[in-house]
């Protein structure tokens, strides 16, 4: 190919690269700087981290986040593949049973939010009359208004939520794993329990690496079910770093501090990824 | 395919569990919508509605600012959608057809946007954007929404553009054909179902998207559909049986659009996450 040719290529590139580089790089380095001055503009030090970083509540948002995102992923991947080597088997009417999988996850998150906060409602919501039916609790819970109970609550809409994402990857993983692995196994008297634990597994690696990898960065992002499920209530209890930023920025209009808080976020967010790629990498 | 021999009527138990837990909800939603508010609020809930009524849907339609905010969503997904679109072709094609210096560290960058985390940007982004005038319009959203979508569309499209064969690219270009004529009078209309996945995909992550209408579109002639729902379902004497209706009429248009290209997109999102 010719020189010309080449420079073409990064010329059809470059208004995306240009956008994104607009709208990503040129902010993240803005938050540095946001994050060392005061609103005037003048330097300031690390003052805005100390504030920050010396508030109870930061400690708090960033307990609520790691349980938050580390419990989802943990149900998320669990039912994931569980419901995606259950979509691989033959039986009448999986085309339907696929479709129908994947509606927690099309439903946008907002209606999945609000439509579960009606089904915890304490007096007229589903969940506690089918459970007060079958006896499994005795009186009615404020799902979402009680500090116990609203952490697993919101868990447990976020795993509903995204498990299809999960299943739809393991099913087109399990899709590219050759027939002949299986017939050698049958061959050698293997059963189903086995085929899972010595072929499927194995073999989806690196689908379950990327795909946690995804879940871990969506989780972080998700401002969406927490927020319109409790705000971050009740007592801060399911307040996450993400609510807190935005707090910070648009409800105390601080955003010095904010950006202080979105930076080490962001740090200790890249800090974790680069120990999960590097720790999959290493047992490669 | 796997495990056919064995297929037995057991299989049946976790796969009626499946449908239950993910059809539940959407059907509560549906059932709730039509209910009127006296039989909401009654113990024990009533399975298959006594009296049921459009009233909810109506008083969405016509006494709420829902259809508003219906059409400021059409509006910002839409754009938001051409445009990832569009930059997305022609930054695909120059990754799946020509080499260059440094392209790795190019298409590694595209990558990084999709693994952001867009809480810690919501910050500079609003100063940005409030000092280019921006906040509060159409516009401001559909651009940042690319942050969302443009990475992902670029990954999509490389595998698809990659698939197709070279050869018939040369034989048009020696026919005097230009290189844009090529790829809009070839690659693009060959590569139709990854054309149909990204805009698949952009069109439902805009639709849905909260963070960034939270932040930047806090007046009501720019608020799109989430944002007005959340305010909607959070008031202090909350209307279930108008929320579950608005929920509805929010999922509608998703759920068509999904359903009926549902084979394409998810074939498009796994090929391009092999291939790329």
């Amino acid at each position: 190919m010719s020189r010309l040719d080449r420079n073409q290529g990064l010329l059809f590139a470059l208004p995306a690269l240009l956008m994104l580089a607009a709208l990503i790089f040129y902010p993240l380095v803005y938050t540095g700087v946001l994050s060392v001055t005061d609103e005037a503009g003048g330097f300031v030090g690390m003052q805005n981290f100390s504030a920050m970083l010396g508030a109870r509540l930061t400690a708090t948002a960033f307990w609520n986040t790691l349980i938050y995102v580390g419990f989802s992923i943990i149900f998320q991947m669990i039912l994931g593949t569980a419901a995606g080597i259950l979509l691989n088997q033959n039986f009448r009417g999986r085309g339907l049973v696929r479709s129908t999988m994947l509606i927690p996850w099309v439903v946008p998150g907002i209606v999945a939010a609000t439509t579960w906060a009606w089904m915890f409602h304490t007096e007229f919501g589903i969940v506690n009359y089918m459970l007060m039916s079958v006896h499994a609790i005795d009186a009615q819970i404020g799902w979402l208004t009680n500090p116990n109970t609203v952490m697993p609550a919101l868990i447990a809409v976020n795993v509903w939520k995204m498990f299809p994402f999960v299943a739809i990857m393991i099913l087109a993983g399990l899709q590219s794993v050759p027939e002949t692995l299986y017939e050698a196994a049958r061959v050698d008297g293997a059963s189903f329990r086995d085929e899972i634990r010595y072929i499927m597994l194995p073999q989806l690696r690196p689908v379950l690496i990327s795909v946690s990898l995804l879940l871990m960065i969506w989780g972080l992002n998700a401002i969406t079910l927490i927020y319109a499920m409790t705000k971050g209530g009740p007592a801060n209890r399911s307040l996450i770093t993400p609510i807190q930023i935005f707090r910070q920025a648009f409800e105390f209009f601080q955003l010095n501090q904010a950006a202080a808080l979105s930076l080490v976020f962001f740090l200790i967010i890249g800090l974790i990824m680069g120990i999960y790629i590097k720790l999959s990498e290493e047992r490669e | 395919m796997a495990a056919s021999a064995r297929t037995k009527p057991i299989i049946y138990l976790p796969v009626v569990a499946l449908v239950l837990v993910s059809l539940f909800p959407f059907l509560w939603m549906l059932i709730s919508s039509i209910k009127p508010l006296r039989e909401l609020y009654t113990v024990p809930p009533t399975w298959i509605p006594e009296s049921p009524t459009f009233a909810n849907y109506a008083k969405v339609i016509f006494d709420s600012n829902i259809p508003r905010y219906f059409l400021n969503s059409i509006i910002v997904s839409f754009g938001a959608t051409a445009l990832a679109l569009i930059l997305a072709i022609f930054a695909s094609y120059g990754f799946a057809r020509f080499g260059f210096r440094g392209k790795r560290y190019y298409q590694g960058f595209v990558l990084v946007g999709q693994l952001l985390p867009t809480a810690a940007i919501i910050v500079p982004l609003y100063i940005v954007l409030n000092w280019l005038g921006l906040i509060n319009t159409y516009l401001g959203l559909i651009l940042v929404y690319l942050i969302l979508t443009l990475p992902l569309s670029v990954w999509m499209l490389i595998g698809y553009f990659k698939a197709i064969p070279v050869e018939l690219e040369e034989a048009a270009i020696i026919d005097g054909s230009s290189r844009l004529g090529v790829l809009f009078r070839i690659t693009v209309p060959l590569s139709l179902p990854g054309i149909v996945a990204v805009v698949v995909y952009a069109f439902v992550t805009t639709w849905n998207e909260f963070i960034f209408a939270l932040c930047f579109a806090t007046d009501s002639s720019v608020k799109t559909l989430p944002i007005g729902l959340s305010e909607f379902s959070t008031e202090f004497n909350t209307d279930w049986g108008a929320v579950m209706a608005a929920s509805v009429l929010m999922t509608l248009p998703v759920a068509l659009v999904f359903l009926g290209m549902q084979r394409l997109f998810v074939g498009g999102l796994t090929s391009g996450a092999t291939k790329g």
